[in-house]
């Protein structure tokens, strides 16, 4: 986080949350307040200078903002949301996807120093990538070597024993869509899972639906995932899901070259467009 | 009656022998790749060598899927040339749900009004519910969210259970490695107290490993102690267009997860599954959270947003079944606080709804976030 | 526990008996009615009216709809075409089997008519459920006043029972049958006007007059406005609702407003009382 202590970016926070509220043409502020649990906090809409001082800066702000400005497309005023590394490729993401139009975010960067989430181990973005204001003094960022160790470790078992291993945590699944709903990637209008009269997705909360169902999403955010972690976090029955997600991203690595999701770029996701270079081999 | 702690596993073996017994088991899905094993407390059929756990926390899901199942077969068909419809009812097997919850016996009381009463009779649910026998067990230790007694049980006694099991008063205690929750010495002992003819017919099935004695048990209390307005389901009935719906439903991330650990929740749908020209309805757990739940053929939603829908789901756990079946629906288990993606607390929502203004017409967090800070 | 199997049904009630389609008949673009009855030739149930029917095209899905009319051995339901579901049935042809269960639902309140005289009004297919009452009433025509009939589709091709409406009904006794029409074409030299309109233009007088109103929500909401304007009270004026269900049994959840399910508290509910339930609807 670089030069300023977590109390000194928690006041920042909250008068820069003001003064975009202020200027008449940012609606609310989406960041975080405390709970009644000192080790949880929860996304906070803040529309008042009452309600910024609300906000809160802590290990414990791990809910991704970004996905909360899907709810309104098409705002009359700007929506303001505090974000970190993760939240701005969110962000970028939905951005490229044009679910999103960039006038009307006021977008308040922080640099983040990681959570009390595993996943911010692997963080390869501390520093806000999209912003109007940031607030800190931008870090150097690191390499995580270990990206997909795990994912390489999997890979050698036998296919036996990794259909065991996801039988068993897809036994688990409620079929929540908790996963998606938190997933910046999912940004669909309309899943195809909840186009139940067409029949793409079972309803029944059984193995084979539930692979279905996870398998599908997989492949859907494949090329598209920023690994924030989100999908994995919010899993209430604790489901590995972002080993999924890293083998899709670590085959399109071995594929197409060094790849990361969210960039502020022109880059478009390496399965939605064909290019002569690609590789296919497999044909 | 004592039954000793040590003499667990072989009541639960004895009980085995009549019924299926659904106990708190520790099921550890090991992975090989990295020392991240996952461990889930769980309902499940016991068997020899199961790691039971009925101390400790309460499971994440609830086991009120012994008796509404999250796909069940209603029953199955031919279509064209000799078609039929045929009937598909749960086997004739007893089953016992052993070591259930205060919070959980009382959601299955509100499922059984639901499934049993109001003109018609559920007869899937009936086919099982006669059939199943509850043991409670009074909480040991309540987790940080558990708030049942501010919904106005006791987290030491079910008494709509067929037995209900605590632990005695002078029992020792360890402390859980895993989980840092107490757990009862291989000393301690259980009390039981029969309160029903079905759980007498239990007792009797145990008596070689019981002895006499067992007045005085641990008496628990609940971790979090809420505020909450007298009449509450009357005032949120004069609450449909407040404000703070706006605010309080700002965070939901539409997900279904706070409906599927919820104890109460029973709504479900119904679909087909077809092969050829047979096939089977059945039903299956849905969400009030979904937006297909109440989406009509033709698209129009009366509950469009999440802010219809989380309302809804709030005045059907506070209002709306108080004033169909006399009761809440929300008994204080906790769970969906603790799984909630986005840090929703129907407690929270709770104690600012019994604090508002009726008619105010403005609401925010601001206002009611005191001693949060 | 001792459960009590008193069921109004006697049987599993999410369980439908079979039945087969012996009459398809086309009323509008989009409308068909099918007769129904039992695979030995009887009626499958003997509804009120009001009452609703779940039917299902095994293998495609299952929906609730309003028992239009009935007779010695049949009951008829209208089904208009709107989704997957629906334009299944629309495949159907004379001799399909089907799966029927029910009757579901309260009815419209025939002891409170009694003795009064009656406004059904109609919109479009809202005209299948006050259909019901209107055969009943003119089955048991001495125990009924005066009743006009007012009933509103969008052309004169989307005339629901188009015998009933333009034939049948005007000639019973002490019955007067309004019919109007969305938009003007060359084959109607009826009334055109949309039905709130044409409701405050004929301008019935309410003392000792019970209206019973059908139809899309908006036409619902400005004929009782419009009805309130010419004087009729909230209790006097009645209307079904229409939302997504899937048990019509009171048990699955999802077809609440308030603490009421519309499948079984409902679909007829009175204006006095809807304005008991919250504005979700």
């Amino acid at each position: 986080m670089g030069n300023l202590t977590k109390e000194q970016i928690q006041d920042r926070i909250r008068e820069e949350a003001k003064k975009a509220l202020a200027t008449g043409e940012v609606s609310c502020v989406v960041g975080w307040t405390k709970t009644r649990f000192p080790d949880k906090t929860k996304p906070f809409f803040a529309y008042t200078d009452a309600e910024c001082d609300l906000l809160v800066w802590n290990e414990y702000c791990i809910n991704s903002t970004a996905k909360y400005a899907l709810d309104d497309r098409y705002p009359e005023q700007k929506i303001g949301l505090i974000t970190r590394g993760c939240d701005s490729r969110a962000l970028n993401r939905m951005l490229k996807d044009n679910q999103l139009k960039r006038e009307n975010l006021y977008i308040i960067g922080v640099v983040c120093d990681g959570k009390e989430n595993p996943v911010c181990d692997g963080c390869q973005h501390k520093n806000p990538l999209t912003y109007d204001v940031l607030i800190g003094e931008p870090v150097e960022e690191t390499i995580n070597e270990k990206r997909f160790t795990e994912v390489e470790a999997f890979e050698k078992l036998s296919a036996d024993e990794k259909y065991e291993y996801w039988a068993k945590q897809y036994d688990k699944c409620i079929h929540c869509y908790a996963c998606r709903n938190a997933c910046p990637a999912c940004n669909c209008v309309e899943c195809y899972a909840d186009q139940y009269r067409v029949g793409w997705q079972g309803k029944a909360a059984d193995r084979e639906q539930n692979q279905v169902y996870g398998l599908t999403r997989v492949f859907h955010v494949g090329d598209r995932c920023i690994e924030c972690g989100e999908c994995e976090r919010v899993c209430p029955m604790h489901l590995p899901i972002m080993r999924q997600t890293k083998k899709m991203l670590k085959d399109i690595n071995d594929l197409f070259g060094n790849y990361e999701c969210g960039l502020p770029d022109d880059s478009k996701p390496v399965l939605g467009e064909y290019k002569l270079e690609d590789p296919d081999e497999f044909m | 009656m004592y039954l000793a702690k040590k003499d667990l596993e072989k009541a639960l073996q004895t009980l085995s022998q009549k019924a299926v017994v659904f106990a708190p088991i520790l099921e550890t899905i090991e992975d090989k790749v990295s020392d991240a094993k996952t461990v889930e407390k769980k309902f499940m059929p016991y068997f020899d060598g199961a790691e039971v756990a009925l101390e400790g926390f309460n499971t994440v899901k609830p086991p009120k899927d012994v008796l509404f199942p999250n796909v069940e077969k209603m029953y199955k068909y031919k279509t064209g040339a000799g078609a039929y419809i045929m009937e598909l009812l749960p086997e004739d097997s007893q089953k016992i749900i052993f070591g259930i919850r205060p919070c959980d016996m009382r959601s299955i009381d509100s499922m059984d009004k639901v499934f049993l009463t109001k003109d018609y009779v559920d007869s899937y649910y009936a086919k099982r519910r006669e059939n199943v026998t509850i043991v409670a067990f009074g909480c040991l230790e309540p987790s940080r969210t558990c708030f049942c007694d501010s919904m106005g049980l006791d987290p030491n006694q079910a008494p709509t259970a067929d037995l209900m099991m605590n632990v005695a008063a002078d029992s020792e205690f360890t402390i859980c490695n895993d989980c840092g929750t107490k757990v009862l010495t291989d000393d301690g002992k259980y009390i039981l107290t029969p309160q029903t003819e079905k759980g007498k017919a239990l007792l009797e099935q145990l008596k070689e490993l019981l002895s006499d004695g067992g007045e005085s048990y641990q008496d628990t209390k609940c971790s979090l102690h809420i505020v909450k307005a007298e009449n509450l389901d009357e005032k949120l009935s004069k609450m449909f267009e407040h404000p703070i719906w706006e605010k309080v439903t700002k965070g939901c991330i539409g997900c279904g997860t706070c409906t599927f650990v919820c104890p109460t929740c029973y709504c479900f749908d119904i679909d087909n599954e077809n092969h050829g020209a047979e096939g089977c309805k059945y039903r299956c757990w849905d969400s009030c959270m979904f937006s297909d739940y109440t989406r009509m053929a033709g698209g129009a939603n009366p509950r469009p947003t999440k802010k219809e829908r989380l309302r809804n789901r709030y005045l059907h756990k506070l209002e709306f079944f108080n004033e169909r079946y006399g009761e809440t629906l929300c008994v204080g288990c906790g769970r969906c606080i603790e799984s909630c993606p986005a840090h929703l607390d129907i407690s929270d929502f709770i104690e600012k709804a019994s604090l508002v203004e009726i008619d105010a017409s403005d609401y925010s967090e601001a206002n009611y976030s005191e001693g949060r800070m | 526990m001792a459960i009590d199997h008193e069921c109004s049904c006697n049987k599993n009630p999410l369980v439908p008996s079979l039945c087969q389609v012996i009459d398809v008949k086309q009323e509008t673009g989009d409308v068909q009615t099918y007769t129904i009855q039992t695979m030995d030739g009887k009626k499958p149930f003997s509804p009120l009216p009001g009452q609703l029917a779940m039917v299902s095209l095994l293998g495609v899905g299952e929906a609730m709809f309003s028992i239009t009319a009935q007779g010695e051995d049949y009951i008829q339901c209208a089904i208009k075409r709107t989704g997957l579901l629906t334009e299944a049935f629309h495949e159907m042809l004379p001799g399909q089997v089907i799966g029927v269960r029910g009757p579901y639902g309260n009815s419209f309140p025939v002891d409170d008519i009694k003795g009064k005289e009656l406004l059904f009004i109609g919109g479009g297919i809202g005209i299948a459920p006050v259909r019901s009452l209107i055969r009943y009433c003119l089955e048991h025509r001495e125990d009924f006043g005066h009743m006009d009939i007012l009933y509103g589709a969008r052309s004169k091709s989307d005339i629901c029972f188009k015998e009933d409406c333009l034939e049948n009904w005007s000639k019973e006794p002490d019955t007067n049958v309004y019919i109007t029409t969305d938009i003007s074409t060359e084959d109607w030299d009826g009334h055109v006007g949309f039905v709130p309109s044409y409701l405050e233009e004929l301008g019935f007088q309410p003392e000792g007059k019970k209206v019973i109103l059908c139809g899309p929500p908006i036409m619902i909401k400005l004929c009782s406005e419009s009805l309130i304007k010419m004087g009729f009270a909230k209790e006097a004026v009645i209307t079904t609702l229409e939302m997504r269900m899937k048990c019509g049994i009171g048990k699955c959840g999802r077809c609440n407003i308030g603490s009421k399910y519309v499948c079984l508290d409902g679909p007829v509910f009175t204006l006095a009382e809807l304005d008991e339930l919250p504005d979700e609807k």
